[in-house]
């Protein structure tokens, strides 16, 4: 896979994702106690989901703001995403999570959520 | 379910053995695919499926196709196929004998965002490739992002573009990844 | 960040976009399962199409996402 780098400069890290990495946040959040294993997994899925959530309504945003979809198609964008949201909200709260548990603090990078 | 890797010729050389990766013929293109479990979304999920991709790249001419297109069965991928034969086989038309290369154009940590030297850039590259597409940015940072068809094998070369480029442009960050299957260039 | 891991990251970032993004679209679903907790699927009923492409289709591509 990182074979793929045909040309790179030095500084790299100008390419990495603008929101941190997710791998430097979890160890420091994720709950590892046997117990709460199963609530700390739940917080890393999630977060991924959310991650993902989030690059998806980025994309679509994109197209909407592109000016290449329908009334109706946006309002269904727009319904979809608040199904969307309103399942990871049902999802955190199964998993007695709330917001802040998904929004990771990076230090410097600030929150990654 | 059946996921659908690659739209390929038909006939075509034999098929690595790879997933169980079987051709779905329709008139004279077919559709690679495979009987999937569910996998969840992930890094090595994503580059698990591109290995197989590249894998039938390596002897045949490809459109890859959109990553989750799963069907239900042999007989849909048919269908869907087969409703789109002449617009596939044309897009198959314009990707033989390429592959696909990656651009991306920052500026660097402290300095200005010169988006014009990014597009000039971009122009020339083209001007050096069989066909290129602007796409939408990746990061927030990007000045440009872009994607170029050329020659397989072709790469390398390419790359020494972007490296000349590169030093004639101080005031840019080039980052050139490939080569790729042509995702850019699969829909016309 | 170590290179290797920006290695692998820019990598993956132009992985993921065009994985995503780009590949000719054969089918009205596009599914994507997340979360090994939960199954959850989500069909996005939006039609999010290839920028330059979307008037080009008869059959406007659905880009459905389990999220």
């Amino acid at each position: 896979m990182t074979d793929r780098i045909l040309h790179a400069p030095p500084d790299l890290d100008l390419f990495t994702r603008d929101q941190p990495r997710l791998d430097d946040a979890f160890p420091r959040r994720i709950n590892a106690d046997p117990e709460n294993l199963e609530r700390g997994l739940a917080q890393l899925v999630l977060t991924i989901v959310e991650l993902l959530r989030q690059l998806m309504e980025r994309q679509a945003l994109r197209r909407i703001d592109g000016g290449t979809l329908s009334k109706e198609q946006v309002e269904r964008l727009g319904h979809t995403f608040m199904e969307l949201d309103k399942r990871m909200v049902e999802l955190r709260d199964s998993f007695g999570l709330n917001e802040e548990d998904l929004n990771l603090n990076l230090g410097p990078l600030g929150n990654l959520l | 379910m059946i996921e659908v890797y690659a739209i390929a010729d038909h006939p075509g050389p034999p098929l690595p053995d790879v997933n169980g990766v079987r051709a779905v013929p329709a008139g004279r293109i077919a559709a690679l695919c495979a009987a999937v479990e569910e996998t969840a979304l992930s890094p090595a999920a994503l580059w698990a499926h591109e290995a197989v991709v590249e894998a039938l790249m390596e002897d045949r001419d490809l459109l890859p196709v959109r990553y989750g297109t799963r069907l239900a069965d042999e007989a849909q991928v048919l269908r869907a196929v087969a409703e789109r034969h002449d617009a596939l086989l044309a897009a198959l038309d314009g990707v033989r004998g390429a592959a696909e290369v990656s651009l991306r154009v920052v500026a660097p940590a402290d300095g200005p965002a010169p988006a014009e030297a990014a597009a000039r850039v971009h122009e020339q590259l083209a001007g050096q490739a069989r066909a290129a597409t602007v796409l939408d940015a990746a990061e927030s940072r990007d000045l440009l992002r872009a994607a170029y068809l050329v020659d397989r094998g072709g790469s390398a070369g390419f790359a020494e573009a972007v490296a000349t480029h590169q030093r004639a442009h101080p005031d840019l960050r080039l980052l050139c990844t490939g080569p790729w299957p042509p995702y850019s260039f699969a829909e016309r | 960040m170590s290179t290797a891991v920006a290695d692998q990251e820019v990598a993956l970032i132009d992985l993921v976009d065009r994985l995503l993004g780009g590949g000719v679209v054969i089918a009205g679903d596009i599914t994507l399962a997340v979360a090994d907790v939960d199954l959850v699927y989500v069909q996005l009923r939006a039609l999010i199409s290839s920028v330059a492409t979307a008037e080009d289709k008869h059959l406007m591509p659905r880009m459905g996402s389990a999220l």
